[in-house]
């Protein structure tokens, strides 16, 4: 028996065992063996046994586990044996290579190794015996028929166990004794024999194969290699070309022939030499390539230039390796970097030229990251802030440009780009307040764009400095308003002016009710002095005498809006209403005048946005001057029309027509210009006004012929939103 | 006070002042009836009672002064008050031409008012007396002969009879007998009388302007 060997159990046999599983001692009776009556030994037939195992083994190596099996049926006369061996995978499962008799199905078959009688026999390292070993290993049971006996012998290799033998009985037919026991451990040393014969014939043939197959794959890799690269060579995805260590070009492709500019004549008479293509300064670089590439069989690609056959470089990227380690040939590719090396240097001009758009940029361009700190700034963001470049590269941008009070709100706003996208002050022309690094602070005007690089975003600004735009706006505010003030002025004395014209009619529009008052007043009395006193008509001339005064009360308001010297106030004026004022003030002197005054006003214009003293000035002004112009007049008809309308194009639009005197064509152009005018007592300061009150309402005044006599003054103002 | 059978006529278009005025005359005690527009007051009939007119000057369509010119055209001989609420001096001067009463300017006192209405209600019942003296008159002259009526218009110039015998080519004796009948016809009891009547009669020596 060889050297036993340690229990090779990783974990305790008895913990893997099924719950209710029979007790090892309760299925083994090894001891019985001693006790039962044994047969004597038949050695003559144990030699021929052994013989004809010895023989099998120098004959025919491979089936020395089944001979061995078949041997063991034959010298114990039992009903099943076979071999079972700890796989190669560490012994994890026992195989059954071989088996004979009643068992010979299930040959190939096994069990784990804690999971049957063999894992026992090689924990105990003895041979053993067992009966009905499927009640403490129920993995067994499927295997039939039961086995009554079974008796194992374990064999060693180079004092490793390396499996068993075995023979079981399925009746009690007859019993194993220890003349089996002896002839099972003797040939348990055969099987060690076969085995160590079985494994080395196994070894030189995994050896021989595995060099058959190494010499195949080195063929197949030599041709497939080849083939490749005449393929790739051939392709002209690339310049290509063949070379061997001293200097020459074998072969090259029509790729590469182009991008050095040499004919294919040139490679044939081996003019060509990859050495001679390459300029002085680039001959140390291509010795380290070399060096590499005798070295490892392949260099790295790098950048180089050639000489094209006319003399000049080509920028390229070449890159090369040996057909076989240690050999002297080798290919290599080219490529043409000619159209990179542009790129690249348009690319970097015109960085160059952004850079200096945005150096020379009259506004600052301030660029910020999503951390808040500056990662641009130009030359004029340090003229406007007073920080140098490299002091504000790097600074936290609100703490260097936003005046302390803005930057809760600059951070929350960053917050929320980050959060939402949406940004109140990105992408649009905002003004602001900006910190200069003395402390001052001045206004400018800002765009901010998020621009997003990857992952990481920033934040560009344009910033212009507008506190002389400011100044100039705050000054150009102040000359419009005296220039409105002006006007207001101009216009309230021409106002003044129209008025003194109308004295006759105001002072009848006010005497009216004056005489209706005085006359009630009297009647009034006389009806409370009459005997008894008249109560019912006194109080009918107090009622009028009330109405009356109401009446002159309005005529008075009305006047005093006009004489009064008022700045312009912006309201929402309905035009219809101020015509039908106008008429009022204006319709004792067409009546005076015997002139036939019509309206015609559209129901539907809408209000418009202005002045309504100013407003009203304009229609009086034109009425008084249609009415001069009708009144010397003896010819009939004598009539004086206004008009309101709404036009295509939504402006409310007023007509004053009249049947008097006309424009002479000489006087056309002239209408309007100041102190232009054809009456005696005028100042020719009337259209001049009324055309400069509807410009500054934004609309446009004029005139034009009526038909078929007289003139016609047109102005157009556009209408208030209907929002205001 | 005024007469119970006169009349006081207001065209104005301004309806407060029309009541106005018109109750301040019935306060006083006048009969009054109102017009809005002169073509209302043209068109409207008339009692024929010792009447007035108050009248606005500036008066839609026809005004006040055209209604005056038309009045006078077609006869109706009626005193007239103007009202205006802006008296020119051309305008009032024009009015006062063409027989107006009074002009007056609004406002107006109550007392100017009524001393004008007086005034002319006492125009118009002279004018009146006169209209009806003179259609008796013309009545008589109507009964003369043709002859008579020669004689008549140059008895009235002062000639003696043998004068006016000459001028018709007759005798004195003749004259004298046509001049008795005309005195009678007449029914003037001196030739002062008669003188007084022919100058009523507007009757004149110019023998184409006698009347018919």
């Amino acid at each position: 028996m060889p050297e036993s060997a340690e229990p090779q159990n990783d974990f305790s046999l008895e913990a893997s065992m099924p719950e209710g599983a029979a007790p090892l001692e309760s299925i083994v009776c090894t001891e019985e063996l001693h006790r039962r009556p044994w047969r004597p030994p038949d050695f003559e037939k144990e030699n021929r046994a052994l013989v004809a195992l010895v023989t099998v083994l120098s004959d025919s190596a491979s089936t020395i586990f089944q001979t061995l099996a078949e041997t063991i049926l034959d010298v114990t006369q039992c009903d099943s044996s076979g071999l079972s061996l700890l796989t190669p995978d560490g012994g994890k499962r026992f195989y059954w290579p071989a088996i004979a008799g009643m068992w010979a199905p299930h040959v190939g078959g096994g069990t784990p190794r804690n999971f049957g009688p063999c894992g026992d026999v090689l924990d105990r390292n003895c041979t053993m015996l067992f009966r009905h070993f499927e009640r403490r290993y129920p993995y067994l049971m499927p295997v039939v028929p039961a086995a009554e006996e079974c008796l194992l012998v374990p064999f060693y290799v180079d004092g490793k166990a390396v499996g068993t033998i075995w023979g079981i009985m399925h009746s009690d037919r007859r019993k194993f004794d220890s003349e089996d026991e002896r002839i099972m451990s003797s040939l348990g040393q055969f099987a060690s024999v076969a085995y160590r014969t079985v494994a080395s014939i196994d070894n030189l043939k995994v050896q021989i194969a595995a060099r058959e197959k190494a010499e195949a794959e080195l063929r197949e890799r030599a041709t497939g290699l080849e083939a490749k690269v005449r393929r790739l060579i051939d392709a002209n995805l690339m310049g290509m070309f063949t070379w061997n260590i001293e200097g020459r070009i074998v072969e090259a492709n029509e790729t590469f022939l182009k991008i050095v500019q040499w004919g294919r004549e040139d490679v044939a008479s081996a003019d060509m030499r990859w050495t001679d293509l390459t300029p002085e300064e680039w001959r140390a670089r291509d010795e380290l390539a070399v060096a590499d590439l005798k070295a490892t069989g392949t260099m790295q690609p790098y950048q180089k230039e050639y000489f094209r056959k006319d003399g000049s470089r080509v920028p390229v990227l070449v890159g090369a390796a040996l057909f076989e380690e240690g050999g002297n040939d080798g290919v290599a590719f080219a490529l043409d970097l000619s159209e990179q090396k542009r790129a690249e240097e348009t690319l970097q001009r015109v960085e160059q030229q952004a850079r200096s758009i945005v150096d020379s940029a009259l506004d600052a361009v301030v660029a910020m990251d999503a951390d808040g700190i500056i990662a641009d700034w130009n030359r004029q963001s340090e003229e406007i802030f007073g920080w140098t470049r490299s002091e504000a590269l790097g600074r936290r941008m609100s703490e260097t440009i936003i005046p302390m009070r803005y930057r809760l709100s600059h951070q929350s706003g960053l917050r929320q780009f980050f959060k939402t996208g949406q940004g109140a002050v990105l992408n649009r022309r905002i003004e602001i307040t900006a910190l200069r690094r003395d402390g001052t602070e001045f206004p400018v005007e800002l765009t901010i764009t998020p621009l997003k690089t990857g992952d990481a975003w920033t934040f560009s600004a344009f910033v212009r400095d507008i506190s002389e735009r400011k100044r100039a706006e705050e000054k150009l505010r102040e000359s419009e308003l005296n220039l409105r003030n002006t006007q207001a002025e101009l216009a309230h004395m021409a106002r003044v002016m129209t008025m003194g014209e109308l004295t006759a009619s105001i002072a009848h529009e006010v005497n009216q009710p004056l005489s209706a008052i005085i006359a009630s007043g009297d009647s009034c009395s006389a009806w409370l002095s009459n005997d008894p006193p008249n109560l019912d008509k006194a109080r009918a001339a107090a009622s009028r005498m009330i109405q009356a005064a109401t009446q002159a009360s309005e005529i008075v308001q009305r006047l005093r809006a006009l004489f009064k010297k008022t700045t312009s106030m912006t309201a929402s004026v309905d035009m219809n209403a101020v015509i039908e004022e106008t008429i009022s003030l204006i319709h004792h002197e067409t009546e005076r005048n015997k002139i036939f005054l019509r309206t015609e006003l559209h129901p539907g214009v809408p209000s418009v946005s202005g002045d309504r003293v100013q407003l009203q000035q304009v229609i009086l002004n034109l009425a008084m001057n249609g009415i001069e112009s009708i009144a010397g007049l003896d010819h009939e008809p004598k009539r004086l029309m206004i008009r309101s309308t709404l036009s295509n194009t939504g402006e409310l639009l007023v007509s004053v027509e009249d049947t008097g005197l006309g424009i002479e064509v000489e006087h056309a152009d002239r209408l309007f210009a100041p102190f232009f005018t054809t009456k005696p007592q005028g100042i020719g300061m009337g259209l001049p006004i009324c055309r400069s009150i509807i410009e500054a309402h934004g609309g446009r005044l004029w005139a034009a012929k009526n038909e078929p006599r007289g003139a016609v003054f047109h102005f157009a103002l556009p209408v208030a939103a209907p929002s205001e | 006070m005024s007469e119970p059978d006169c009349i006081v006529f207001m065209v104005d278009d301004d309806p407060l002042v029309r009541d106005s005025v018109a109750d301040l005359l019935d306060s006083a005690g006048f009969e009054v009836r109102t017009f809005a527009s002169a073509t209302e007051f043209v068109q409207s009939k008339r009692p024929d009672l010792s009447a007035c007119l108050i009248l606005d000057v500036e008066l839609p369509g026809l005004n006040g002064l055209d209604l005056q010119a038309e009045l006078a055209n077609s006869g109706v001989e009626m005193p007239i008050i103007f009202l205006t609420g802006h008296g020119d001096i051309p305008m009032s001067v024009r009015a006062m031409k063409r027989g107006a009463v009074e002009f007056l300017t609004k406002p107006f006192r109550k007392q100017e008012l009524l001393d004008a209405v007086q005034e002319a209600l006492r125009r118009d019942s002279e004018g009146r007396l006169q209209r009806s003296e003179t259609s008796e008159l013309k009545k008589r002259l109507r009964t003369l002969t043709p002859r008579e009526h020669q004689v008549l218009a140059l008895v009235v110039t002062g000639l003696l009879n043998k004068q006016i015998a000459g001028e018709l080519g007759t005798t004195e004796e003749t004259i004298k007998v046509h001049r008795g009948r005309v005195m009678s016809k007449m029914g003037a009891g001196s030739l002062a009388d008669l003188v007084r009547m022919a100058e009523k009669l507007k009757i004149s020596a110019e023998p184409g302007i006698l009347p018919k």
